[in-house]
């Protein structure tokens, strides 16, 4: 599979990002973290009435306004009052909405439903209430493709600033912890039966990830700013690689396209999530080519889940711009000295979904 | 940058039929695919007639070529069947199949199999076939097992923005396509009826209990449907290379946001006017070029007077013969963008233009109506086709014949 | 059947529209019996006037179908409180 090596690529202006760690707050990185015993990571939550008042926020999901603030934090950091289009991504989308109105239609026989949940339940309502809340007329759109949706939003972003339609674009992704979609996840082994702590769920060498969940939002723009983060130089997405082989090609030859070769890459933000059957070949490229860099991961503080690629860009231009690499994402001691300037991030989505995305900083 | 985008072949399946042919001769003969729920339980079966394709799931798999039991939705195997259809009529090799970038499109995904075992699957002591449908709720499911079936891994995407969905297919994929990617990209959206969205849709209060009359005065709202359609775009390279001849090619698209309500549109139309302006402008083409515009046209109170009134304020009253075929189809929601650009794509092949079904008295708000005759030898050369989903998406696609 | 005034009724759909509609952190009494409900003020919409019918349906067996028939009894609290009277089944 190959993304355009023609691509510009674009700079990272601001982000706001709500995980099952203390992130939403832009000044912090990492200071205050949070343990999960058993197995499933939720989110710590902004106070909503920063963003929001009673009317604005009436009948809106948790979700939806994790998403309004998480976006108002963005357009915030990035200076910006509203972006020139918004794209959403997610892998299942509003579950708890489509579940309570489920619920409803089974347990009442179908009347005296509640339409609120029906509408905040299709997977673009997130990317309509921020063109709302925000008054943007312009290009917006949503993917749901399962462990690429995020990639796809990126690279539809990094289209539309080549096209010159945009200037700055909202990026977001947002997925939640759902005990259906879990159960399914448990059965598959794709989620950890047994309960493990998140900061040992990379010494457990068990099958299966924690399950997680989050949200994400970035200004992506043509030029940069001096509140720039980084830029996105490039990503790449490799689907069902045959081989070992197959994918450390792909990885080196998107390497080359964009004139550098591994030794150039300072920080290494690695998708392991903890699961010792498919974490192989990411631990297998970092090991072969990366060993000189500082390897950081962070499905720990995260859990899995279909976007959660888009944490791996926030920690890896988080690093670039503060040039801190936080001790709780530390793969392996520190091992670049001087200025932290190109980070690649190497992400795994069930061992199905590879992707790469290239930062750098000057 | 500016590569030209061609459409080289297209499959479809809704209640009117279960191909492309099927589906035009049922448009020039006026057969709508409006009746009774047969395959889908719900309380209001006598009461919500739908447009419901007359092929229980078990027949859908036979016609797919795949096997039941084996947990592909209702959904995928429609889509499967179009998708199928859209490669043989554009005449891809397996290798070229294999080599092309899929966009597909859906909401509803695997959920209306979730409705029939929703509490069992949340206990992870129960067991029955329902396990056959782990994992096939959420939208991207789809497109792994058609990529599966194909064999495709090139480039592989969803989109999910609701009744507008397969048109941001179209119009993201003709936009990967130009940037070299690949040289055929295959497009489009499915979407199974179900119960969630019969009652999604009743509880909103915008579905019409009879037959759907778009732009009519006393319309009151929409019939849902389902079905699947695919588009083949080529690069013009591919085209030299095969010698193929296409069946238009897409000169223009466009996607707005209408910001004004999460489900309705604004009064005017401001998000529809301006992806119809933008589309027209990227073709490089006036308003007076278009030949006929396969409108969105629901039959909900909002869309048509928010539709009619964009369209009468960019083709004034000289308005090009426009008609909504949601009468025939009802609406297929994810797929309705596909089905209806395919729709389009038949009525270059054919020169004809569609009647729009139980239209009987104008709106007392428009000065324009819908063309209620069917017309053939048309001689259409720009075909607009609209799409507008909740969240407040607007989507124009502008085919030109080849 | 509950056989409640209009002016009892009043704070009682405050209350109950206040708790359909999840607007937290407003006290009933701060909403007017007869302000527009779907004005500019509150900025309610055309899904808040369903969910209200439903809350209708649930807390008073009044059943709805025609969304124009909603609009004009939906315009104030006052006027929810008098349709409630004459209408309800429960």
């Amino acid at each position: 599979m190959l993304t355009d090596q023609t691509i510009a690529g674009c700079h990272i202006n601001g982000a706001g990002v709500i995980s099952p760690q203390k992130t939403y707050d832009n000044r912090d990185f990492l200071s205050e973290l949070t343990h999960y015993d058993d197995n499933i990571l939720t989110c710590i939550l902004p106070n909503f009435k920063d963003y929001l008042n009673p009317f604005q926020m009436r009948r809106l999901s948790r979700m939806l306004r994790m998403g309004l603030s998480a976006a108002t934090i963005c357009l915030r950091e990035a200076g910006l009052k509203k972006p020139d289009a918004i794209i959403t991504a997610t892998g299942f989308g509003f579950q708890w909405d489509m579940g309570k109105f489920l619920t409803e239609i089974l347990e009442q026989q179908e009347q005296q439903l509640t339409p609120t949940y029906f509408m905040q339940s299709t997977h673009n309502a997130l990317s309509g209430l921020i063109a709302l809340f925000f008054k943007c007329m312009g290009y917006n759109s949503t993917y749901t493709s399962r462990g690429f949706a995020f990639e796809t939003a990126l690279h539809d972003a990094l289209l539309l600033l080549q096209e010159k339609e945009a200037q700055h674009v909202l990026v977001g992704s947002f997925d939640e912890v759902y005990h259906v979609q879990y159960t399914d996840y448990i059965r598959l082994g794709y989620i950890k039966r047994e309960k493990t702590n998140n900061f040992r769920v990379f010494q457990a060498e068990t099958e299966g990830a924690l399950q997680g969940e989050g949200m994400a939002f970035f200004i992506m723009s043509d030029q940069p700013k001096p509140q720039s983060w980084c830029r996105l130089k490039n990503l790449h997405m490799v689907y069902r690689p045959s081989d070992y082989a197959g994918l450390a090609t792909e990885l080196i030859e998107f390497l080359r396209g964009n004139g550098l070769a591994p030794g150039d890459v300072d920080v290494l933000v690695n998708g392991v999530s903890g699961d010792i059957v498919r974490d192989r070949w990411n631990l297998d490229l970092q090991n072969n080519y990366f060993d000189h860099a500082t390897a950081v991961r962070f499905k720990h503080l995260t859990g899995e889940y279909d976007t959660a690629s888009s944490f791996g860009l926030w920690l890896g231009a988080k690093i670039l711009k503060t040039q801190i690499v936080p001790q709780a994402v530390l793969a392996s001691p520190v091992s670049t000295h001087g200025p932290l300037k190109t980070a690649l991030f190497c992400n795994h989505y069930l061992g199905k979904y590879y992707s790469f995305f290239l930062l750098t900083r000057e | 940058m500016n590569r030209r985008v061609f459409i080289t072949g297209y499959g479809v399946i809704t209640a009117i039929g279960g191909n492309g042919p099927e589906n035009f001769a049922s448009l020039r003969d006026r057969k709508c695919g409006y009746g009774r729920l047969e395959f889908l339980e719900t309380r209001y079966q006598d009461d919500i007639y739908c447009c419901e394709i007359k092929l229980s799931d078990e027949a859908l798999c036979r016609r797919a070529g795949v096997p039941t039991g084996c947990g592909f939705t209702r959904t995928t195997l429609l889509g499967l069947i179009a998708i199928r259809e859209a490669i043989a009529s554009a005449g891809l090799t397996d290798r070229e199949v294999r080599n092309a970038g899929l966009v597909s499109a859906t909401t509803a995904g695997g959920i209306r199999e979730l409705e029939k075992n929703f509490f069992e699957r949340q206990d992870l002591q129960s067991s029955g076939d329902f396990l056959a449908f782990m994992d096939t709720v959420d939208p991207g499911e789809h497109m792994e097992r058609l990529a599966a079936i194909l064999g495709m891994k090139r480039y592989l995407a969803t989109v999910s923005t609701a009744c507008s969905s397969s048109a941001n297919a179209l119009l993201f994929g003709a936009r990967l396509l130009k940037t070299g990617l690949a040289d055929c990209m295959i497009c489009g959206g499915a979407e199974a009826l179900a119960k969630i969205t019969i009652n999604g849709f009743n509880a909103l209060m915008i579905l019409d209990r009879e037959h759907c009359k778009p732009f009519d005065q006393n319309r009151c709202g929409l019939n849902l449907g389902e079905g699947a359609a695919y588009l083949v775009l080529e690069a013009e390279e591919s085209l030299k290379r095969s010698g193929k001849k296409a069946i238009a090619e897409l000169t223009g698209y466009a996607n707005f946001n209408d910001a004004f309500h999460q489900t309705a549109s604004s009064p005017e139309g401001a998000g529809a006017l301006k992806a119809m302006r933008k589309t027209l402008n990227m073709a490089g083409i006036n308003p007076s070029d278009v030949d006929y515009i396969n409108a969105h046209g629901t039959g909900t109170e909002n869309n048509d007077l928010s539709e009619g009134l964009a369209l009468e304020t960019l083709f004034g009253v000289n308005v090009p013969p426009f008609s909504s075929t949601k009468p025939y189809t009802g609406h297929t929601t994810s797929a309705a963008g596909s089905v209806e650009a395919a729709f389009c794509l038949m009525a270059f092949e054919n020169d004809v233009i569609y009647p729009n079904i139980n239209f009987k008295q104008p709106m007392e708000e428009l000065n324009i109506r819908p063309t209620t005759a069917l017309k053939t030898n048309a001689g259409l050369k720009n075909i607009l086709t609209n799409s507008l989903g909740f969240g407040g998406s607007t989507t124009s696609l502008l085919f030109a014949k080849c | 059947m509950q056989t409640q005034t209009i002016e009892e009724l009043i704070p009682q759909l405050k209350e109950q529209i206040l708790e359909r509609l999840v607007i937290e952190g407003m006290d009933p009494e701060e909403l007017d019996e007869d302000m527009p409900l779907f004005g500019e003020v509150t900025g309610l919409d055309s899904i808040d006037a369903l969910e209200l019918v439903v809350m209708l349906e649930k807390c008073y067996g009044i059943k709805i179908t025609d969304a124009k028939v909603a609009r004009k009894i939906l315009m104030t609290v006052r006027t929810i409180a008098e349709y409630v009277y004459e209408h309800r089944e429960i």
